[in-house]
Formats: C-alpha cells, sequence, structure tokens
C-alpha cells in the first residue's frame, strides 16, 4: 500500500503555461478530482468517484499546476491521524505543495511536522466547492508548500469568488507586491493568555524565538485577550453539532458501504448513516448530536460567544499588525479530548476565519511560531512569512 | 352537555412555479421521468454546494407581500434535522429562526356574511424532498427515490390559531389560492399537490381562552377534505374529552375514503441547525420597496374597482376578479369595446364552459379577447342574433377564421330586411289562424308563439326585434 498517496495521477503529461507550470502538488483525498475517486479516509464514501472538479482544483489545473494524487487522510480531514499523511508528499518530494482541510489547525499542524510551511487563508477566500467537508464554518482551504513563496502563488491562483459557491463572503484576493516588509514599522502582538497556556520550559523557548524576531527589527508588544481560552471550547461545540448536521449527507446509501441485516429500507438508511465513520469522528459526530439535540442552550450561547470572540480579536488588530501564536507539537489523537489538545494552539483561527501561517519547523523542544492576521490580511501574513524565509530568522527552511 | 369550539391552525406548503430548483439549475419538472432532473446539489453529493435562486426568493417574496405580511430585512437558511429515505442527506434546508416574512392575513366572509380575519404568523422558504415509489419487481417489493422533487422550492405559510370551523379553513384556502395565483406564484392546486395544508386541531369549552393539546391532521388532498378532516377531528376530540379521555400530541392521516382520521408513526425530528452554505438573505428597504412594486392590483381591489368603474355587483365582481385569467380577460373585452354586462354575460355562461368543457386553459383557448369582442360586436350590431352567436363562438374553438367570415359561411347573417320578412310573416299569419285570433282575444302570448315559428321559418337568421315590431304593427292594423 502506498502509504502516501490513496491515489496517484496515472497521466504524467505536464503543462507548460500558467504561473504554476511546473509545479506538482498533492490534493488531500476529499478533495474531488473528476473521475478520480473521493475519499476522505472514510468507508462512508467508498468506491465514490468525485462528479465534477473542485473549483480549487479547477484552478490549480487552469494555472498549469500537475496533480501528483490524491495525500490519504484523516477520516473527513478531522485531525492529523496515523491515517493522514498531510506533508509526506512534500518531505518526499513527490510534490512541491499540498492542498489540505484545515478545520482545526490540521494543514498547519501538519505543515510543522514535516518540518515546511503550512497556511490557512481568511474564511471563504478560497471556493470549497467540490471538497467533501464536515464543518462549514470553520474549514477553509489549506496550503502546504516547502517555501511560503510557493504557497502565496497558489492562494493568487486559487483565491477568490466562484460562482459555484454561494457561501463565499464578497471580496476578492488582491496581491501587491511582494516587497514592503520593514521590521521596524511593524508591530507584532502575543497573546499572553496564550503564551501562559505552554508549560515553563516551552514558554522561555518561545521567548527565546520572540527575541530573535526583535532582534530582526520588529516591535514585539504583549496584549491580554482573557477569553482566548474559550476559543476552543467554542470550536467544540459549534463545530461538532454543524458537523454532526452536515455529515447526515453521508448515507452510505448511494454510494460507500450499506449495513446489513436490517429488517427494511427505512432501517437500512437509519443502520448506514454513520455506521462505518471510525471511532473518532463517531464520537465527535455524537458529541455534536449531544449538544444539537440535549443541550441547544449550550449550542446558542456558543455561538453567540464566537461572535464576541470575533469582535475582541479583530480588535486586538487595532494595536498590532500582526499577532504571533506560539504552536505545540501534536501527538496523533485517539480519543476526542486528544483531538482538542492536538489543536488548543491553532482553533482560534478557524473559529475567528482569520488567515494564519506557521514558520516551520518546531524549534528543538519548544513550539513554533503561528503568525495570525486580520480577516482579508493574507497576503500581508504571506508577505512577513516570506521576509522571515529569506532572514532566516523564526523559520529555518 | 359541555359545549366546545376548535382552535385551528394551518400550516400550508406551496410549491413556487419557478423554471428551475431552489438550489441549483436544475428545471423544477418533478413530473419527468425519474431522476432526470438532478445534479451533484439536488442529489445532495459531496463537495456540492447550493447556490440560492434568485427567481425562487422573488416569487417567495412576492407571495409574502400578496398576502400582506412583511418581508424580514434578513432572513437565513438552516438545517432541519430528520431521517427518512425521501431526505438522504439527513436534513432539509428551511428557514426555522429568521423566516422570509413575518404577520399577514386574508380576510373571509364568514357563515353569518360578516368579515373576519384570520392571521398569518409567518411565511418561511424551503427545499422539498425527493419522492419515493414503492413498486413491485416481479414478485419481489422495491423502493426507488425519484429524486426530480428534491429541493423543488417551497414556500410553508403557518397561520395564526385564529379559525374556529371548518369554513374558516376552507374559506381561508380558497382565498390564499386565488391572492397567491394573483401574484403568479403558484397555481395552488391541492389536487395536483402544487398546495399542501395540515391542520393543527385542539378543542376547549366554548367561552374559554385556555390552550389545549393539539393534533395535527395530514394527507388532505383537496379543499373539500381539509373542511372534512377538520370536522372530523373536531367531533372525534370532543368526544374523548367528554369521555374522560385525554387528548395526546400527535399526528393522524385523514383517509378520505373512510372518511376518518387515523393515528400516524413519527418522523424523527431534531432542533434546526443554521445552514454556513447558504448565507443569511438580507434585503435593503430599497429592495423591499421595489419587489411591492411589482405586486398587481390584488383580487379585493380588483373586485372593489369593478363595481365602482363598470356597474357590477359586489357578488358578479367577487366572482369575476377570483382568478386573474379570467378578470383579465373580461378587461381585454372592455378595452375591445364590448360593454361590461355583455361581457360579463358571455364571458361566465357560455366561454368559460365551453373553454372547461375542452379541457383548454384561459389563456391557451384560440377564441381570444379580441375574436369574442369582434363576435359580440355583430350581435351588438344586430348583425347576428344571440343564437347565431352561440352558434359562431362553438365554431371559432375550430378555425381561425375572423366570427364575420364564419357568419357567412355559415349563412347566419341575421335578416333585418323588411321586404324579405315580410312575405315570411305573411306566409306564417296565413297558417296559423288560430293563435291569431288567440292573440286578438287577448291572449299576448300568441305572439310570443307566432314569433318562434317566424324564427323557424327563417332557418333561425332573422332579427327577433324586427319581427316583433313588424308583427305588432300588423295584428293591430289587422285588428284595427
Ligand atoms: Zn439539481
Amino acid at each position: 500500500m502506498d502509504s502516501t498517496f490513496f491515489y496517484r495521477n496515472p497521466n504524467r503529461t505536464e503543462s507548460p503555461a500558467g504561473k504554476l507550470a511546473g509545479m506538482t502538488v498533492a490534493v488531500q483525498s476529499g478533495i474531488g478530482v473528476a473521475g478520480w475517486p473521493m475519499d476522505p479516509g472514510s468507508d462512508a464514501l467508498a468506491g465514490f468517484k468525485a462528479p465534477e472538479n473542485a473549483a480549487v482544483v479547477e484552478r490549480l489545473q487552469q494555472n498549469g499546476a500537475f496533480l501528483a494524487g490524491l495525500s490519504r487522510s484523516s477520516e473527513f480531514g478531522l485531525g492529523l491521524d496515523a491515517e493522514s499523511a498531510a506533508g509526506r508528499a512534500i518531505e518526499q518530494k513527490d510534490a512541491r505543495a499540498e492542498i489540505m482541510l484545515d478545520l482545526a489547525g490540521e494543514a498547519r499542524l501538519a505543515a510543522c511536522r514535516s518540518g515546511i510551511w503550512g497556511f490557512k487563508p481568511t474564511w471563504g477566500l478560497v471556493p470549497k466547492v467540490g471538497i467533501a467537508g464536515l464543518i462549514p464554518s470553520m474549514e477553509a482551504c489549506g496550503i502546504l508548500a516547502g517555501a511560503p513563496e510557493d504557497i502565496r502563488l497558489i492562494l493568487s491562483a486559487v483565491a477568490g469568488p466562484d460562482d459555484r459557491d454561494f457561501s463565499q463572503p464578497a471580496f476578492s484576493y488582491a496581491d501587491g507586491s511582494p516587497a514592503g516588509i520593514q521590521p521596524d514599522r511593524i508591530t507584532l502582538g502575543v497573546v499572553e493568555e496564550a503564551k501562559a497556556s505552554l508549560p515553563g520550559d516551552e514558554q522561555k523557548a518561545f521567548d527565546e524565538e520572540l527575541a530573535q524576531l526583535q532582534k530582526a527589527g520588529f516591535k514585539v508588544k504583549m496584549l491580554s485577550w482573557p477569553d482566548y481560552g474559550l476559543c476552543g471550547l467554542v470550536h467544540r461545540i459549534v463545530g461538532s453539532v454543524e458537523a454532526s448536521s452536515s455529515a447526515g449527507r453521508y448515507d452510505s446509501v448511494r454510494y460507500g458501504k450499506r449495513a446489513p441485516g436490517a429488517k427494511n429500507w427505512n432501517d437500512m438508511y437509519l443502520q448506514s448513516r454513520g455506521a462505518f465513520f471510525k471511532t473518532l469522528l463517531k464520537s465527535y459526530l455524537i458529541q455534536g448530536a449531544y449538544f444539537q439535540f440535549e443541550r441547544y442552550d449550550a449550542y446558542e450561547n456558543a455561538c453567540r460567544i464566537r461572535a464576541r470572540l470575533c469582535k475582541e480579536f479583530s480588535r486586538l488588530f487595532e494595536q498590532v499588525d500582526a499577532l504571533v501564536f506560539p504552536v505545540q507539537k501534536p501527538d496523533a489523537p485517539e480519543t476526542l479530548e486528544g483531538l482538542y489538545d492536538q489543536f488548543k494552539s491553532t482553533a482560534h483561527a478557524n473559529v475567528t476565519g482569520c488567515p494564519a501561517l506557521t514558520a516551520a519547523p518546531f524549534a528543538a523542544g519548544g513550539p513554533a511560531l503561528q503568525f495570525v492576521g486580520a480577516l482579508k490580511d493574507d497576503v500581508r501574513i504571506l508577505a512577513l512569512g516570506i521576509f522571515l524565509s529569506r532572514t532566516a530568522t523564526g523559520g529555518k527552511s | 352537555m359541555m359545549e366546545f369550539e376548535a382552535v385551528i391552525g394551518l400550516e400550508i406548503h406551496v410549491e413556487l412555479n419557478c423554471a428551475t430548483k431552489l438550489f441549483c439549475d436544475c428545471p423544477n419538472n418533478p413530473g419527468d421521468d425519474p431522476n432526470v432532473n438532478t445534479c451533484p446539489v439536488c442529489l445532495w453529493y459531496p463537495g456540492a454546494a447550493p447556490r440560492l435562486s434568485q427567481a425562487a426568493l422573488d416569487k417567495a417574496a412576492l407571495l409574502c407581500l400578496g398576502l400582506n405580511a412583511e418581508i424580514q430585512s434578513k432572513s437565513a437558511f438552516d438545517q432541519k434535522v430528520y431521517y427518512y429515505p425521501d431526505l438522504p442527506k439527513g436534513y432539509q434546508l428551511s428557514q426555522a429562526h429568521l423566516p422570509l416574512s413575518r404577520g399577514g392575513w386574508i380576510d373571509i366572509t364568514d357563515e353569518d356574511g360578516s368579515v373576519k380575519r384570520l392571521r398569518i404568523h409567518h411565511i418561511h422558504m424551503e427545499e422539498d424532498v425527493a419522492k419515493l415509489v414503492h413498486e413491485m419487481e416481479g414478485r419481489n417489493p422495491i423502493s426507488l427515490v425519484d429524486f426530480n422533487r428534491a429541493g423543488a422550492p417551497l414556500v410553508e405559510i403557518v397561520t395564526e390559531p385564529d379559525f374556529r370551523t371548518p369554513h374558516h379553513a376552507m374559506e381561508f384556502l380558497k382565498a390564499l389560492r386565488t391572492q397567491v395565483r394573483y401574484v403568479g406564484s403558484s397555481e395552488c392546486s391541492m389536487e395536483n399537490g402544487t398546495m399542501r395544508a395540515d391542520a393543527n386541531i385542539s378543542i376547549r369549552p366554548k367561552g374559554t381562552s385556555q390552550m389545549n393539546t393539539k393534533v395535527e391532521v395530514k394527507n388532505m388532498n383537496s379543499v373539500r377534505h381539509v373542511g372534512d378532516a377538520i370536522a372530523y377531528e373536531i367531533t372525534r376530540q370532543s368526544a374523548a374529552v367528554q369521555a374522560g379521555e385525554p387528548v395526546v400530541l400527535h399526528t393522524r392521516l385523514w383517509d378520505p375514503d373512510k372518511k376518518v382520521t387515523l393515528p400516524m408513526r413519527q418522523k424523527f425530528e431534531g432542533p434546526c441547525v443554521p445552514d454556513p452554505s447558504v448565507p443569511p438573505i438580507e434585503l435593503s428597504p430599497d429592495e423591499i420597496e421595489a419587489l411591492s412594486k411589482r405586486l398587481p392590483e390584488m383580487p379585493a381591489t380588483r373586485a372593489e374597482r369593478f363595481v365602482n368603474q363598470h356597474g357590477l355587483s359586489a357578488e358578479e365582481s367577487t366572482y369575476l376578479s377570483s382568478d386573474p385569467e379570467v378578470a383579465g380577460y373580461f378587461e381585454e373585452l372592455l378595452r375591445e369595446g364590448v360593454q361590461p354586462r355583455a361581457a360579463l354575460h358571455w364571458l361566465t355562461t357560455q366561454l368559460l364552459p365551453a373553454v372547461r368543457q375542452r379541457r383548454q386553459e384561459l389563456s391557451q383557448t384560440p377564441v381570444t379577447p379580441a375574436r369574442l369582442a369582434a363576435l359580440l360586436s355583430m350581435l351588438a350590431k344586430d348583425e347576428i342574433n344571440a343564437n347565431a352567436a352561440r352558434d359562431v363562438l362553438s365554431s371559432m374553438f375550430d378555425s381561425n377564421d375572423a366570427p364575420a367570415e364564419i357568419v357567412k359561411a355559415k349563412g347566419l347573417a341575421q335578416v333585418s330586411d323588411a321586404s324579405a320578412l315580410e312575405a315570411m310573416i305573411d306566409q306564417v299569419l296565413a297558417a296559423q289562424a288560430a293563435a291569431v285570433a288567440d292573440f286578438k282575444n287577448g291572449q299576448s302570448k300568441a305572439a310570443g308563439f307566432l314569433i318562434g315559428q317566424i324564427m323557424q321559418a327563417s332557418g333561425g337568421k332573422a332579427n327577433p326585434k324586427v319581427i316583433r315590431d313588424m308583427l305588432t304593427r300588423k295584428l293591430s292594423s289587422v285588428s284595427a
């Protein structure tokens, strides 16, 4: 078994034209490529073939990228479990970049794990039509690459409104000049509560990384965001409720596996739905169903708190140009608690919809750095990453 | 014995007559061959994204405005979770929390002739589900799903519990149908399934204001069935309460053959979660204003105008304006110069029955207002008589010739020429001496008989007015 690719492109012709000409890109197996299997690591979609290209695939191809194949995914892209090969195609030099869903931080964490750069764009900037999703209001199309320049190039090709994706907010991607990062004119904010959540030795390592940034000329400003800790909770409730409701469409009847032994067809439908989900996804969906059916009040509260968090978060950018968060090295989750533990330093960007870039790799014994911008400030965050990669500050690649 | 009154509310689904479905471009023709009108969106394949149809939004908004409802500046879709094979994706997109409109009302005439206002709580949009087909394949029963209807645009009208009698419900549905047809959003036919009504019914001692446990009744396929089902349910619940049995919350199905309601199995339904894939609908005051401007003159206003402008009675006006096509046809006739009374008479007693008999639509019939007006103009000018006009009208359904040509071809032109009639009258008078004598003896009935005889002699072509004049003159001159 190919542990990196779920499906390799049998076609070897490369397109010579377009801004992505010569670039080989892997896409996660839940992203639709017309005629290819579409199976985000779930028997619920076994045997399903994508009826059409996902918008992002269409744009990659139009711009001359070559699709290496479908990379193996955790079930519906949730969490980085043992099945997920995210980042590996790039490590093995089978691809220069990879596109994958970022539901709570998967793309960014996978990048840190592989020692490359990982980016989650502003929610809705990249159309999600044609991707088997799970948490519509949290997930975004993440981009992984060895160099932030490639991420920026790909983003400029795949971002912007698509007339099939009605959920996208009305804004377009404006790629300004790649220059323009003058460290002494940039203030980076650090959320004290995020730093305080690290173990002592990791705090020290984080401080050292911040000192490096200061040495490069950036102003670093400590900020307080007392509600930071609520991000994980909000993601837990809102995300799982959305997933529980929207995963209903993966019925396992018209594709996937049907459950055997049902009394009648109604029963067969009821038994098949979700029967082949794995334990982690199942417990996630059951948690969502609990909030949806038993604690709807908690769900409504979480939605209200989320709106408040978004407002508070955007206000932080009145004082700074970008925020720096630590990203902790994750373990593969086996339980829901493990899943949330994995994403405690990344979920806030999914809750608020803001663009976030992880600079590779994890420092020895310490966290990696994550740069987060205000909504729609994707270009500046990527420019910052490019600057850092060239000055070898913060990241080594 | 305690007297009860019913508290009734209706939930009415109306299928909008849009060309496409609510969230994709598939044709909205549920009756086509199974599963031809489908795409990844309405099959809810992984990755498919819904896109709200502007046409459906417009039609739904016009419907709301036509029912005096207030369009909301912000409305949104939710995922209404229920698991049943007609909804394989496990949730229906519906507006549970933020409906398209709130308020609204319809005025009906109560049984005592007074006007009763029945209020609407809200109106929301939603998608229809697939159709289940149960068939036999050889000896094996098989169940199939037809997705042609999946994603068809619906609105649901939820009323206040203002209804007390089956009459209220039936009149409300009839008026609703008229008003929705007027705005052009739906045909609202319960028989064809473009309108479905469920009723929530509870009873309470007359004169109290308590709200008791309600029972939902479904599966009524005509306005009459709605009335019958409500009447049955009121009797059933009253008897139960008299007997000391509690009424429990549940759903019942109307059985039109046995004329009873029977309990049905509940579908599993959960609370609704806002759908993040369809953005909220935001309408500015200007946009709502622009929609209101597209609202046609509604039936009540039109009826009032018919009374004032054309001197019709209130009853005639209400009848004419209840169908926008009939009212429009009527006004076309007037524009072509037909007098209001003649237009009303010929439209309602001659044309409509003839159109119905031929199973045509008024808008499709070859007897256009201009052609009928040409015929009625010949009648008004005494060029033909009423008998001939009816005969010509019947031919106009099969021929595109001008009415004047049909008259000529059939030789139906009225004979008004005195010399030609003179001979005919003399002949009849000579042959009917007894009737002439009766007339002279003061039996005025005899005149009618004589006119009939002369008409017959003319082959129906004589102008009865001229005959009457000439006959009166002749007989009085003879008697003098
Ligand atoms: Zn469709």
